[in-house]
């Protein structure tokens, strides 16, 4: 054997490997290449002594609409795949958008958020205020064509209360119709509260006056849907749903596409305008495709907030603001030392600095919140003297408080998992250190165990932690009786004040509705008082639209909303 | 050679008994329940109750498991009980599965390509240059983390590059690659495949280097080589067809495992890049605690690695005579 065949030998192969791994190299270039070239039409990436972009300049927005053969089309970024189409599973806002689009109900929200008539053109309430006789619109069709009578609600009703249709939300929203619960425990096979009194007039009936009747029909569980394309197609009937919306289900690709049709025999006043809506769920940036011209309005997170809401950038003029009827609040268990002493949850409350926490951390998204009732809610009042923070007071309070010298060390449980909890935690977490003195250590859990102990709030061994409550309804029930009423399921704190369980009781059958809203204000001020929580975000959203599309509106609640929107070229 | 299928085959059923009852009573004894996910902070009690007896969630583990296994032998892998409610198990995984065995098979291509040159290059040419060099590629190709590759490749493809050379008086940009990005998934050939393959062929391509470099090194300093070449074969000879040949037998073995996991997908990948595919439905169902989706996907996978590795067992006779004869 030579040395110098050995060589050569080696050299040859050698060559052929560099070749290969050049070829790959080179065909991955040329085909970024291709690509690039392909996706920027009109655009010269090699042209000659054009201007260098001034650095930190971003693409001009474009304000044209892109051509689509003369229809009308908006493009929307879906967050994630609805988990159903099917109104009598829907208990999630997510979902909640298409679902409205498609089917509708009795009463809908219109865009301020007032119970307004839908299918039923108006309604009697009886002197007892338990029974309501809705009259139907004799011109409702479902896509299909067929009309809807008060039997399709009736077989709606009926289904959602079937224990077999297994829905998440039929006490929430139905509950309070007479006989829902029977059938949902199968001891009826019929739900005695609803009664077709003939083809166009249904008759429901509830367990005792509740005011806030009419706004749980809004929601999704109470919409119709047609009989025969449940009964024919079995679990899959969503695939294909025969709805009474503005709007018919064109296609649905999980997790890339859902196409919606104009349905061209829309009942209602306000007809829709778009011929097509087209949501797009497959993954990436959405920020990049709104500015690519791409789609037609975007949601904005925290990471692009400062950018759209500087006054200099062309992307501020697209800005707009959507409420959110929520409140974050920090809950503290007052069956748990140190809680049981409200001193001692007062003066938490001064030594956390939550106006820092909402400019720094959270980029001003939310609004600092003082009440319970989130801005928009009715009955929602400004705060005359909201919660300030004095750090000063927050230690004489302590000092007051049978725990002082001797606080004991606590344990902030949040939703969360990695390295480091939320930032809001930890910041507040540490005002709480330094002004107070408390030893305060944060748990984090995953949501399905977080929900599983505090759902049963007089056994939840968490001291403290973070929750959020976003309106069921527009009521300000929803907030103040659920979240503090004696003995409720979402009573987190375990709060318990007789005087304020009387003011909601009288509140929730108060026909007079300033009355009312007047009662849940004393009730509120109560609660804020014996700081059970203390309220940190309202919630808003923030939407980026292109200025050829109007009428879009950014609503709290699941409603209709796509109807008003138009392209104008 | 029947015998040893046909033991290998038996013993499948019972490690799936196994499989299945230890999934299934993590999934019931563990924190929280797929009706309290779905339900969250707005939980009605008597909803909660309602839901967990028409599922059979109050029954006892015994009875709840026999339930599952009797549906399960007729085909029937239940529904979604949270995140996409009513869908039926074995159509959701139907539609992931094809998605994640194209990505992983596009990686294990771009992992052979690559990793087996790079490695044969390696070992012929050890401790030299090229040798340092590909050793360096192979450390970085193993340690760099997914989640560090994620944003850092989603960023760089995401925006427009702009690029001035002053001397040429010339101004070029690259990118933005949105297609790459932001784009729709569109199977084999969407221009969405080529990120997520990328970074899952990182560490093949590390393994594949790696085993091959060793490989080589072994085998060169075989008897039967310094025989060939002592008999006057040609390098190239020695190299192709005595060398590399036995070098590649376990890279047959590293292979046959990765068919394994061909059906497996990477929770942080697809989630990262909205790949619809087994690794995406098996983390919203952890996290939802969708019990039927997380069994059904378990069993599947470890179905996969049983037959895989009946496979490479039964490849090593096709490369080594000495194993088929033993």
């Amino acid at each position: 054997m030579s040395n110098s065949e050995s060589t050569n030998g080696n050299r040859w192969l050698i060559g052929i490997i560099v070749i290969l791994l050049v070829a790959l190299c080179g065909a991955v270039c040329v085909g970024g290449g291709v690509l690039y070239v392909l996706m920027q039409p009109g655009a010269n990436p090699f042209a000659q002594g054009a201007t260098p972009v001034a650095p930190g300049k971003q693409p001009v927005p474009t304000t044209r609409p892109p051509a689509t053969g003369g229809k009308a089309i908006l493009r929307l970024p879906g967050t994630s795949d609805p988990r159903t189409l099917d109104p009598a599973q829907v208990n999630d806002t997510n979902a909640g958008q298409f679902v409205a689009e498609i089917f509708s109900g009795l009463v809908t929200l219109d865009q301020n958020i007032k119970v307004v008539p839908d299918i039923a053109e108006k309604w009697d309430v009886s002197d007892d205020r338990k029974t309501y006789t809705f009259y139907l619109r004799k011109e409702v069709k479902f896509h299909d064509g067929r009309p809807v009578t008060a039997q399709d609600f009736k077989y709606s009703i009926e289904r959602v209360a079937n224990p077999a249709t297994l829905s998440p939300t039929a006490e929430n929203y139905l509950g309070d119709i007479v006989g829902i619960k029977d059938k949902l425990n199968r001891r009826a096979a019929e739900v005695s509260g609803v009664q077709v009194i003939d083809d166009y007039t249904l008759k429901i009936t509830i367990d005792a006056p509740k005011s806030y009747f009419l706004a749980k029909l809004t929601f999704p569980t109470a919409y119709v849907v047609d009989k025969n394309n449940v009964e024919r197609d079995g679990r899959n009937w969503t695939d294909k749903p025969n709805g009474t919306g503005p709007f018919k289900l064109q296609e649905y690709v999980r997790s890339q596409r859902m196409i919606l049709a104009k349905n061209e025999n829309y009942y209602g006043d306000v007809k829709p305008k778009l011929d097509q809506v087209q949501f797009i769920f497959a993954g990436g940036s959405f920020m990049t495709m709104y500015e690519n011209g791409d789609l037609e309005s975007v949601y904005v997170t925290i990471v692009d907030i400062d950018r759209a809401s500087d006054p200099n950038s062309p992307l501020n003029k697209e800005l707009f603001l959507g409420p959110s009827l929520a409140t974050g609040f920090i809950v503290f268990n007052t069956l748990k030392p140190p809680f049981d002493d409200p001193k001692v949850r007062l003066a938490f409350a001064y030594a956390m600095d939550r106006q820092k926490v909402i400019d720094v951390v959270y980029h001003k998204m939310p609004m600092l919140a003082n009440t319970i009732l989130p801005p928009g809610m009715p009955g929602y009042v400004e705060p005359a003297n909201p919660l300030a923070y004095d750090p000063a007071k927050a230690k004489q309070l302590l000092a007051e408080s049978k725990y002082a010298g001797k606080l004991p060390d606590i344990t902030w449980t949040t939703i969360g998992a990695g390295g480091s909890a939320a930032q809001d935690v930890q910041v507040l977490v540490g005002m709480l250190q330094s002004n107070l003195g408390a030893r305060v250590s944060i748990q984090q859990t995953d949501d399905a165990s977080f929900f599983n102990t505090i759902d049963d709030p007089t056994r939840n061994p968490y001291q403290m932690f973070d929750v959020g409550w976003s309106a069921d309804y527009v009521d300000p029930q929803n907030f103040l009786d659920i979240l503090f009423r004696t003995g409720s399921t979402q009573n987190w704190a375990n709060y318990s004040n007789p005087q304020m369980d009387k003011l909601v009781d009288q509140a929730a059958v108060e026909k007079d509705t300033a009355t009312r809203f007047k009662l849940y204000q004393q009730a509120e001020q109560m609660i804020l008082a014996d700081v059970p929580v203390i309220p940190l975000t309202h919630s808003r959203e923030y939407w980026l639209t292109k200025p050829y599309v109007q009428g879009m509106v950014y609503p709290p609640m699941i409603i209709p909303r796509l109807k008003y929107v138009s392209i104008e070229r | 050679m029947g015998a040893f299928v046909i033991r290998r085959l038996v013993w499948l059923p019972v490690l799936l008994f196994f499989i299945s009852v230890i999934t299934f009573a993590l999934g019931l004894y563990g924190p929280g329940d797929p009706v309290q996910v779905l339900l969250g902070v707005h939980a009605n009690p008597e909803t909660v109750e309602r839901l967990r007896r028409e599922y059979g969630f109050d029954q006892p583990f015994y009875v709840q498991y026999l339930n599952y296994v009797a549906n399960a032998l007729q085909g029937n892998f239940g529904y979604s009980l949270v995140k996409y409610r009513d869908q039926p198990v074995g159509k959701l995984i139907a539609d992931a599965l094809p998605v994640t065995i194209q990505l992983n098979l596009v990686a294990i291509f771009l992992g052979l390509g690559i990793g087996v040159p790079l490695g044969l290059l390696a070992g012929l040419q050890r401790d030299t240059w090229i040798d340092l060099l590909v050793r360096g590629l192979v450390v970085a190709g193993i340690s760099l983390p997914i989640i560090f590759l994620n944003p850092v490749l989603t960023f760089l493809f995401s925006r427009r590059h702009d690029f001035v050379l002053a001397a040429a008086q010339m101004k070029f940009s690259v990118g933005p690659f949105l297609p790459m990005v932001a784009g729709h998934w569109d199977g084999l050939f969407s221009a969405k495949i080529i990120l997520p393959a990328f970074i899952e062929s990182l560490g093949i391509i590390a393994l594949m280097t790696r085993q091959m470099r060793a490989g080589m090194i072994e085998v060169l300093s075989e008897d039967y080589i310094r025989t060939a070449r002592a008999k006057g074969l040609r390098e190239r000879v020695v190299v192709v067809r005595h060398a590399m040949r036995n070098a590649l037998i376990p890279i047959a073995t590293i292979l046959g495992l990765m068919l394994g996991g061909l059906v497996a997908g990477s929770f942080l990948v697809e989630n990262w890049f909205g790949v619809p595919g087994v690794g995406a439905l098996a983390y919203d169902a952890l996290f939802s605690r969708d019990y039927y989706i997380t069994m059904a996907l378990v069993l599947l996978i470890a179905i996969a690695y049983v037959l895989s590795n009946l496979l490479v067992d039964l490849t090593y006779g096709l490369l080594d005579p000495r194993i088929r004869k033993a």
